[in-house]
């Protein structure tokens, strides 16, 4: 138990209710809590209710990183279009990609019986950026001026094929639903550093036509097998932006607060008739309830952002529920001390509408991504914030429909290759890691599974991916299942 | 043979003679302070677990960190790259205990993780004084053998004992110097009973019949009514649906709904009727392997819906899925909640290689899955109906008379077509459709294609233009008694395609579709290796050989006596519906990774007493339930709860927080609003606004909720719309219902208390409620008070509780009074229009004290 927690507690109690109000029920627990020994188990009980300190013995080595922002691209957005450059493409446009290259490579049932492989090289040109003169796509301008921050990782494979088992994978460690995600396991493993938000958020976006079709399934943040109070919490768009966090219409917060008083002291009454310490962790858990209905309205009123500051996340930063909108209040939960944040942006599932649709995507993403990088480094707290960028697989650098139609055809899911970045938490800004083939097919060098790049990510945290588990079943469960190795070369 | 096992806790037990059995509560502490030797620790029982739990992950066979492992009792002798670990008899000169304790200058063990309680650590240290000991270190792990049936410990001068479960207790007690609670008070008494046995809180009359009802079997008739409720079979659904993954939709993109409340309801009938757990299981496995089975008869097709059980997994409908590789997920589903539900055994281990802990090998894994393998399936949804996406096989399940309908419709429908294609190839009517022919080729209001086809001679006519042709004469030209023959027969069509249109399928199981089964390397589909056959786990009981080598036999081998999980899984279960906690604290695991029960003897003989008693889960829980133990009082004093923090020697009663389900039925039943009709499609009540909105990222689907009207929004919560990607938002703990869950969570967040604070159906409820208590004829804000909360938590409240109450009450009349518009505001919350007899002020200021009620810990524990 962490005694300033407590202290916090129990302060907390006293200005939440003014000093007079002391009624029976108070004094009933007082005489309770000056009994040797039942103040320790009441502790214990309080130390469940908030969420909790961290577990012992983490985190098991010194970290260089506190908190994790995920910015799921989802989708999967094309790695031949964005990052993996192959200039020699271009002048094999609409070849066959040869059955060498291909052979192997498990595709979706979508293009698996396709009689034809054209090859399509990437829409756009590229151009270097940065001090690293990393070559990027010109549909990247903004991610381009953070080249020097962030490390990209062009040899990520996944087993997956198509989308639910894709970000279940990387999101979970499994393909299969009913894992803990990777919040929940940050936030099981070191524990929280507020009571006034939850540790765990999780907002969603989407392109603006919704061409993209990707669903987000609240397994995509759940907490499996371990409690359900490490489960993400989605932050909504629309309505509350915390399910039920309103006060029904017609009560204020004083009567609110007035009658939270009478439960607690009725609650209280059952305490000390009873002895059961979850009577305390009740009441506990209505005053934290009582404090988000203030913390979270805070959290995401931005009308005292300074102009400077929206004009970087770009003109969608004030329209709720769009990507920039999410990358900012992204920073405000940091700031506030939540642990993890997983947007949940979906846009980049162009099997027939590449030409049209990349370029949206990009010019909804580029900036804001961009810009909470930097918004994150001007405040000091990039150095211990990890900002990840990725999807749940690549796209196939073979044409997927009909090539001849600027707007009937694009690329397919594809597993074997694809890129993703990260930056902040001791990543090393302007690394490249991986290769792949001419073609973009395969990889040829330094390849980094789901597992070692969850490995690595925990490893940040402090954490040694082995030695998080939790006993279900019978089983020591962890993250990265039976595999995953930590990638020195990305980190500094 | 009877095996009596005494497993006394080495810490905190002694063993108790039977001599000393004689001696009654008042004189038992002082007696058990007896000076006897401390209890022998046994390797496998007490000391293998704690090495399998806190030290294998690193010092096994395999991992072998610092060359020591611990899973054999050779290897643990035999010591690490610096030598033994254990000094005989010498617990200070043994290398082990250091370092479980971190002494001498090195790390503590287990390095990384919390240290080994005290209990364990003097466990080991008690174990090596009595000189290591490791007899019997090959003997099989408890579960796997069968339960025997234990001799009750006999306590003749015993007041407090009322049944076998309670001399068990006793005993534990007794070795742990505790002595068990009194009985709790009447009101609590039924409130219990009543959410534990309905889920529905008892009502003002029932409360005061059993208050006043000072005859011997008062409480056994409380029980009986009780378990005779059609309520009853409501509330022990919904841990088996958790358990069998069951929602109304598939879980991945369009969500597509299914019909498998058919199956819902199935089981909540068979709960109702008592149906013995051999029956549940077998119908639910296998019910279409059952002799005689056809949809054809009610009966027949109940067995069918039964196996809906097999069929409630998840199912991909996503663009590019590759069929066979969800055919495959979908089969892992099956054999890991089959063996989760039934055995208590961690299966899925053994998908990837060999189990680590149990005897559980690959092979095994997938001769389980054989069963599963011969399902006419692809893997992914086959039938489109509107919104619903099922996969076949499945079958037609309405109600007895619209399959009575249907089964008359069918053969009434083929036979008016017979006599209508009679008809058709008849002389007279082929002579007709030529009269027709001619004339129609001179009549000018005959459509252009159909006098186009006419300009061509018969015989040069292309087929499909003949057909035209003819369907166009069939439609239009047809003279009678042909033409009423032809419409009698699309009439019927009609009427049956209709019928078929609305009839809930049902997806259910059929080994139509025989297929090899083999066994996958790490787990891959795509790369099978060695081709196995049906079979159940090699290192248990084998099946019986007279039953087949299918689902049917896997069902009966579950069920057999020799089967040593079954009953246990099942009783456990059963205790932890009662007092929160299974006696095995790992429901989902009886293997050797498990907790081992304090109380093994209490489990086994439950088992048995189960398992011979024909499996009869109503008989089964009337003895728990009207047990001493269960009927104690929850309330603990200080001492006992240092002493057994977590009640595992029940020397209290149980006390928790409801599921999240029941603490929604219970606050619109004592409200009055609750609406208990049963069974049928699932309603849709209130959810917060655009709750499926997140689904709705293409136009392929509609995700509006389809919010209920009227009594629909207070049907219990079982009867909910289940969307597998977005569980109902004020459902709160519960399963997800995606993969098999049988051991309930039990969080307290402060999310929680948003929603029973905030949300419209906690709202409505505090006003229903308040407006009963006005309307109850009484106009003294104490009498009103009270009633409103004895409607809730059963009880009276004492003065010191009713003065914070009307203290609540006057705080919210003076907020409401000055404003009186949020009054009217806060009155309109929800469907049900206020009272307009009453005056708004007053009713807003009971409703806020009503629904500040349904908010007590009290309201939201069971105690």
């Amino acid at each position: 138990m962490n005694p300033f927690f407590e202290r916090d507690l129990r302060m907390t109690r006293r200005q939440f209710f003014g000093k007079t109000a002391s009624g029976l029920g108070v004094v009933a627990l007082g005489s309770l809590l000056q009994q040797e020994g039942f103040a320790a188990t009441l502790q214990r009980a309080r130390g469940h209710a908030a969420g909790a300190p961290a577990l012992p013995g983490l985190p098991h080595f010194p970290a260089k990183a506190k908190r994790v922002i995920v910015l799921w691209q989802g989708g999967a957005p094309s790695q031949v279009d964005l990052f993996d450059y192959k200039p020699n493409l271009a002048k094999m446009r609409l070849q066959e990609l040869p059955e060498s290259v291909r052979a192997g490579t498990r595709l979706s049932t979508m293009t698996a019986t396709q009689g034809k492989f054209p090859i399509l090289p990437a829409i756009k040109p590229f151009r270097q950026y940065g001090e690293c003169g990393r070559w990027m796509s010109e549909m990247l301008p903004h991610i381009g001026s953070i080249s020097d921050e962030i490390a990209v990782v062009r040899s990520m494979h996944t087993d997956a094929v198509n989308h639910a088992p894709g970000v279940t994978f990387f999101l979970t460690g499994s393909q299969i639903p009913g894992r803990p995600s990777m919040g929940a396991w940050a936030t099981y493993g070191l524990g929280t550093m507020t009571d006034e938000l939850p540790s765990f958020v999780v907002m969603t976006s989407s392109d603006e036509k919704k061409t993209c079709g990707q669903l987000f399934f609240d397994y995509y943040w759940g907490s499996g097998f371990i409690p359900s109070k490490y489960q993400g919490v989605q932050f909504r768009s629309g309505g509350d932006p915390v399910l039920y966090l309103t006060n029904p219409p017609g009560i204020s917060p004083e009567l609110r607060k007035g009658v939270l008083k009478d439960i607690t002291d009725l609650d209280q009454q059952r305490l000390a008739d009873y002895g059961d310490p979850e009577i305390e962790t009740r009441i506990t858990q209505y005053e934290l309830a009582f404090k988000m209905q203030t913390s979270v309205p805070e959290l995401t009123d931005i009308s005292k952002e300074p102009a400077s500051i929206l004009e970087m996340y770009g003109p969608d930063v004030t329209k709720k529920g769009t990507y920039a909108h999410n990358c900012l209040l992204a920073r405000r939960l940091i700031e506030r001390g939540v642990r993890f944040v997983q947007l949940m942006h979906s846009g980049w599932d162009q099997h027939g509408n590449l030409d049209t649709q990349l370029e949206l995507q990009c010019r909804d993403t580029d900036q804001p991504s961009a810009a909470l990088v930097k918004d994150l480094k001007q405040r000091g707290l990039l150095d211990d914030t990890i900002v990840l960028w990725c999807g749940e697989f690549g796209r196939t650098v073979f044409a997927q429909g009909d090539v001849n139609r600027h707007d009937a055809h694009g690329r397919d899911h594809f597993g074997a290759c694809y890129s993703l970045w990260v930056a902040g938490g001791g990543f090393k800004g302007g690394t490249e890691h991986g290769e792949t083939d001419d073609f973009c097919y395969k990889v040829v060098k330094d390849p980094v599974g789901v597992h070692d790049m969850q490995a690595t990510l925990l490893h940040q945290l402090g954490i040694d991916h082995e030695r998080l588990t939790y006993r279900y079943q019978g089983r020591d469960f962890r993250l990265t299942d039976v595999s995953g190795e930590v990638i020195p070369h990305l980190i500094a | 043979m009877v095996v009596v096992r005494l497993f006394s806790n080495p810490v905190f037990g002694r063993i108790v003679t039977s001599s000393l059995f004689a001696i009654g509560i008042a004189g038992f502490a002082n007696t058990l302070v007896d000076r006897g030797v401390a209890p022998k620790v046994e390797y496998v029982r007490d000391i293998q677990p704690i090495f399998a739990a806190h030290c294998q992950q690193c010092h096994s066979a395999t991992t072998k960190m610092g060359k020591l492992a611990l899973d054999s009792a050779q290897a643990v002798l035999k010591g690490s790259s610096s030598g033994t670990i254990v000094t005989p008899g010498k617990p200070e000169q043994s290398v082990l205990l250091d370092r479980i304790l971190g002494k001498g200058g090195q790390p503590r063990m287990p390095m990384g993780f919390g240290p080994l309680s005290d209990k364990d650590i003097a466990t080991i240290r008690a174990w090596i004084e009595q000189g290591c000991d490791t007899r019997g270190a090959k003997r099989a792990h408890w579960a796997y053998v069968a339960p025997v049936r234990p001799k009750v410990p006999a306590f003749p001068n015993s007041h407090w004992i009322r049944n076998p479960i309670d001399s068990f207790v006793y005993k534990k007690q007794l070795e742990a110097h505790l002595v068990p609670s009194p009985e709790a008070d009447r009101e609590t008494l039924i409130r219990r009973l009543s959410l534990d046995l309905t889920g529905l809180p008892p009502t003002l009359e029932e409360v005061d019949h059993f208050v006043s009802d000072k005859s011997p079997n008062a409480y056994d008739q409380v029980v009986d009514r009780l378990l005779a409720s059609a309520h009853y079979g409501e509330r022990m659904a919904l841990p088996w649906l958790d358990a069998a993954r069951y929602s109304d939709s598939n879980g991945f993109q369009q969500d597509g709904d299914n019909y498998q409340y058919v199956w819902r309801d199935w089981v909540v009938n068979a709960l109702n009727s008592n149906m013995p757990f051999d029956q549940f299981t077998t119908e639910q496995l296998a019910g279409d392997l059952l002799p005689g089975v056809t949809t054809g008869s009610i009966d027949g097709l109940n067995k069918l819906v039964a196996t809906g059980f097999v069929r409630d997994n998840m199912l991909n409908n996503e663009g590019g899925a590759i069929p066979e590789e969800q055919r495959n997920v979908e089969l892992f589903d099956r054999v890991d909640t089959c063996s989760t539900t039934f055995l208590g055994l961690t299966m899925a281990c053994a998908r990837c290689h060999d189990h680590k802990y149990d005897p559980l090998s690959q092979k095994d894994y997938y001769s389980m899955l054989a069963f599963f393998n011969n399902v006419p399936e692809t893997g992914i949804p086959s039938d489109t109906i509107g919104g619903y996406y099922i996969a076949k096989p499945w079958v037609y399940a309405g109600s007895s008379d619209e399959m009575a309908k249907l089964h008359s419709l069918e053969p009434a429908t083929t036979l008016a077509e017979q006599t209508f294609r009679k008809f058709e190839k008849s002389p007279q009517a082929q002579a007709e459709e030529r009269a027709w022919e001619s004339k129609a080729s001179k009549d000018a209001a005959i459509p252009k294609e159909i006098s186009a086809v006419l300009m061509v001679a018969s015989e040069k006519r292309k087929s499909d233009a003949s057909n035209r042709l003819h369907e166009y004469y069939l439609a239009n030209g047809l003279a009678e008694p042909g033409k009423s023959t032809r419409k009698k027969w699309l009439d019927l069509r009609k009427e049956l395609e209709d019928l078929k249109t609305a009839l809930p399928k049902v997806m259910v199981m059929s080994d139509r579709q025989p297929r090899k089964a083999h066994v996958f390397s790490r787990g891959n589909y795509e790369s099978p290796l060695s081709e196995v056959f049906a079979c159940t786990p090699a290192s248990l009981p084998p099946m019986p050989p007279e039953e087949p080598k299918n689902r049917l036999g896997l069902a009966k081998w579950i069920v057999s006596p020799s089967n040593p999980l079954t009953a246990r899984v099942q009783v456990n279960r059963y205790w932890q519906l009662f007092f929160g906690k299974g006696l095995v604290k790992t429901p989902e695991n009886f293997g050797v990774q498990s907790e081992p029960p304090l109380n093994p003897e209490l489990l086994d003989w439950l088992a048995v007493e189960f398992r011979e008693g024909g499996w009869n889960v109503k008989k089964l829980q009337r003895l728990i339930v009207t047990s001493a133990t269960y009927r104690q009082t929850s309330k603990v004093s200080r001492a006992l709860y240092q002493k057994d923090p977590e009640n595992r020697y029940f020397a209290r009663g149980a006390r928790f927080r409801m599921p999240s389900l029941i603490i929604r039925d219970a606050a619109l039943a004592s409200s009055g609003l609750i609406n208990l009709k049963m069974g049928g499609k699932p309603v849709y009540p209130y959810q917060p606004k655009g709750i499926w909105d997140g689904l709705a990222i293409t136009d392929e689907r509609d995700f509006t909720y389809p919010q209920s009207k009227g009594s629909d929004l207070y049907r219990r919560s079982i009867y909910t719309f289940w969307r597998r990607t977005v569980g109902p938002g004020n459902m709160f703990d519960a399963g997800s219902r995606q993969v098999c869950t049988v051991r309930p969570s039990q969080t307290s967040t402060p999310l929680h208390a948003l929603i029973t604070m905030n949300d419209v159906t906690w709202v409505e409820a505090g006003r229903a409620l308040a407006e009963k208590v006005i309307m109850s004829g009484s106009h003294d804000p104490m009498a009103r008070l009270s009633d409103a909360f004895r409607r809730v938590c059963a009880r009276r409240p004492n003065s010191n509780e009713l003065k914070i109450l009307k203290r609540s009450l006057d705080r919210s009349l003076a907020a409401f009074r000055a404003d009186p518009k949020v009054a009217e505001t806060y009155l309109h919350q929800g469907e049900r229009q206020p009272n307009a007899s009453i005056e708004p002020i007053e009713n807003a200021a009971y409703s806020n004290v009503c629904a500040a009620i349904l908010n007590l810990d009290e309201a939201l524990t069971r105690e």
